[in-house]
């Protein structure tokens, strides 16, 4: 007798939603031939009900919880879980493709007829990394990884009138599928040390047995990190990102920087702390120095950029550094409430570089933004919250984000790399003042930049959340801590 | 005469390698292109050599899998190809260098 494959469709309704919101909007685009509006309101329309399905699976946690049965978040036969991590890094994933969606809005209505297939490579993208971080099968995490990463390659070189675009994207596409090689060989190896796939099975396999010849696994990890840190701009593999986040159409590189941080750090949370926890000894301490050199590699490299975007590209290196001092804290809490913060001032900072330099345009010279808070004293003065937030200033989100994970690598022994961590926020903080120095002390030349109503948004609302998540940033820093993985 | 599991694991090996210096050495972006894709086939021959010493489907079925992201690769990758060949006439990733800092 053949049993029907027990299906939970809550644990993926939230992904089933937006693919299928994607399908529709390229149908009705090839069909109707619509209004980009229209388009716009049918993602809109996805994106809504796929928050809404993320909440019913957030009750549905609770529920669990409750009952003491976490058995019932593992679904499709142990290939996807639907525990508070997935739930909350599914949260972030979605709020970052609102933001980014708004903040790119322009520039989709810009492509004309092809603004569909851009919205539809969002969500797609959105899809992939949101099975990625709710995935509890190592092959599984591969096919998120890579739905996810393709989507953004295209997305990366959607703007054909630019020659930068087509460069950032082939860029993007080979240095991203070689990480993607590292990673899926280092899955490879992992299995064949293990003869486990599953996230689960593997730390019940590592709980249970003392691998006598482990140097098949030991490869088999770094080269999963190696991997992981492509995708996050770790340094020394973040060569890739100043170039992309500089090349690809400004209106979407917020978003794709967001989202690829998020699933990665997601993943690379959920595959060492929770399937390897018993191997810490091995990687450790290769997270550790990955992290003290993205600090430093980032913080100082940001110095001499004159460009503002790869100046953010740098800045996302250390930032990256800065999150992997919290996988090295070992607590899920630091890394989540670091991950949704910095996620909201990047797109926040993305917008702005759209308001100043255009959303379609390559050019983001440092020199445009002389003088702006003469110009454009609201937007100068976002900018300068959203720039010390990511620099940690305290009352600003990013102050109580840092704290917590250095407060995390610290107590788990790692003393030299919150010492690392401190002084590369001081040099972080000189470039992200060069820019405040270059809007409020220098002579405006020209004139102010039109604002688009949903650029205005989304600057506003991630300014609002920089502030308040520094002076009350209780809710949220309780939402991650009772994101647990299972 | 039977080949033992490792043998195909070390093959698989020195070709992920292979891959990976020609992906580092090599300057025509197709060739970088094949060598991404010897480093995934390295990948599947070791799913299947391990999935096989083990005594275990998982492994040779998520080849299926490595297999269709492959494809998908190469249609993205080549399509971003042609778009650049159309442009500029080169296939050189040293020409590639507007982006820079």
């Amino acid at each position: 007798m053949i049993t029907p494959p027990e299906v939970s469709w809550i644990a993926i309704a939230p992904d089933l939603i937006l693919a299928l919101g994607a399908a529709v909007v390229l149908l009705v685009e090839v069909q109707w031939k619509p209004a980009a509006r229209v388009l716009g309101l049918v993602t809109a329309f996805s994106l809504v009900l796929a928050v809404g399905a993320t909440l019913l699976q957030k009750l549905a946690v609770e529920d669990a919880m409750l009952a003491a049965d976490p058995e019932r978040l593992v679904a499709f036969s142990g290939m996807i879980l639907m525990d508070g991590f997935a739930v909350f890094s599914r949260f972030a994933l979605l709020g970052a493709t609102v933001l980014g969606v708004l903040t790119g809005w322009r520039y989709i209505e810009g492509l004309g007829r092809r603004g569909a297939e851009a919205l539809a490579l969002i969500m797609l993208a959105t899809v992939g990394f949101s099975i990625m971080v709710a995935s509890n099968n190592l092959v599984m995490m591969f096919l998120g990884l890579e739905v996810g990463s393709i989507a953004l390659y295209v997305l990366a070189g959607m703007s054909r009138e630019r020659p930068e675009s087509d460069e950032a994207a082939i860029k993007y596409f080979l240095l991203g599928s070689f990480a993607s090689a590292f990673f899926v060989y280092g899955v490879a190896l992992i299995y064949a040390g293990t003869g486990k796939l599953a996230i689960l099975d593997i730390r019940a396999f590592f709980d249970q047995f003392i691998v006598t010849s482990p140097t098949v696994i030991y490869i088999g990890i770094g080269l999963v990190i190696a991997g992981l840190g492509f995708k996050v701009s770790a340094a020394p593999f973040h060569s890739w990102a100043p170039d992309v986040y500089q090349g690809a159409p400004a209106g979407v590189v917020g978003y794709m920087a967001a989202v690829a941080k998020i699933a990665g750090f997601a993943a690379m949370a959920r595959i060492l702390l929770t399937a390897l926890g018993d191997l810490d000894s091995i990687w450790l301490p290769i997270v550790a120095a990955l992290a003290a050199l993205s600090m430093f590699v980032g913080s100082t490299l940001a110095l001499v950029q004159g460009d503002v975007r790869r100046m953010l590209a740098y800045s996302g290196v250390a930032h990256a550094g800065f999150i992997m001092t919290g996988v090295v804290g070992g607590e899920t809490q630091g890394i989540l409430f670091y991950l949704a913060v910095y996620a909201v001032q990047l797109l926040g900072a993305f917008a702005v570089v759209v308001a100043v330099s255009g959303a379609s345009g390559a050019r983001s010279s440092i020199d445009d933004y002389r003088g702006l808070a003469r110009r454009s004293p609201g937007l100068a003065g976002s900018f300068t919250v959203l720039l010390l937030g990511m620099a940690g200033l305290p009352l600003t989100s990013g102050f109580i984000a840092k704290f917590g994970v250095f407060t995390d690598a610290w107590n788990s022994g790692y003393e030299w790399l919150v010492v690392v961590a401190v002084l590369a926020s001081v040099i972080a903080f000189a470039f992200y003042l060069r820019i405040i120095v270059a809007m409020y002390m220098d002579e405006a030349e020209e004139e102010a930049p039109a604002l688009v109503p949903t650029v205005r948004w989304v600057v506003g609302l991630a300014v609002v959340a920089t502030i308040a998540w520094g002076i009350f940033p209780g809710s949220l820093l309780d939402l991650a801590a009772n994101a647990l993985a299972l | 005469m039977i080949v033992s599991a490792g043998y195909y694991m070390a093959l698989a090996a020195a070709l992920f390698v292979i891959g990976a210096l020609g992906m580092l050495l090599r300057r025509n972006v197709l060739v970088m292109f094949m060598c991404i894709e010897l480093m995934l086939n390295a990948v599947n021959l070791t799913l299947i050599s391990a999935g096989r010493a083990l005594n275990d489907l998982n492994g040779q079925v998520a080849v299926f899998f490595i297999l269709v992201v492959a494809a998908a690769e190469v249609v993205v990758g080549l399509a971003i190809i042609v778009a650049i060949f159309r442009r500029r006439s080169t296939a050189s990733i040293d020409e590639l260098s507007e982006l820079r800092g």
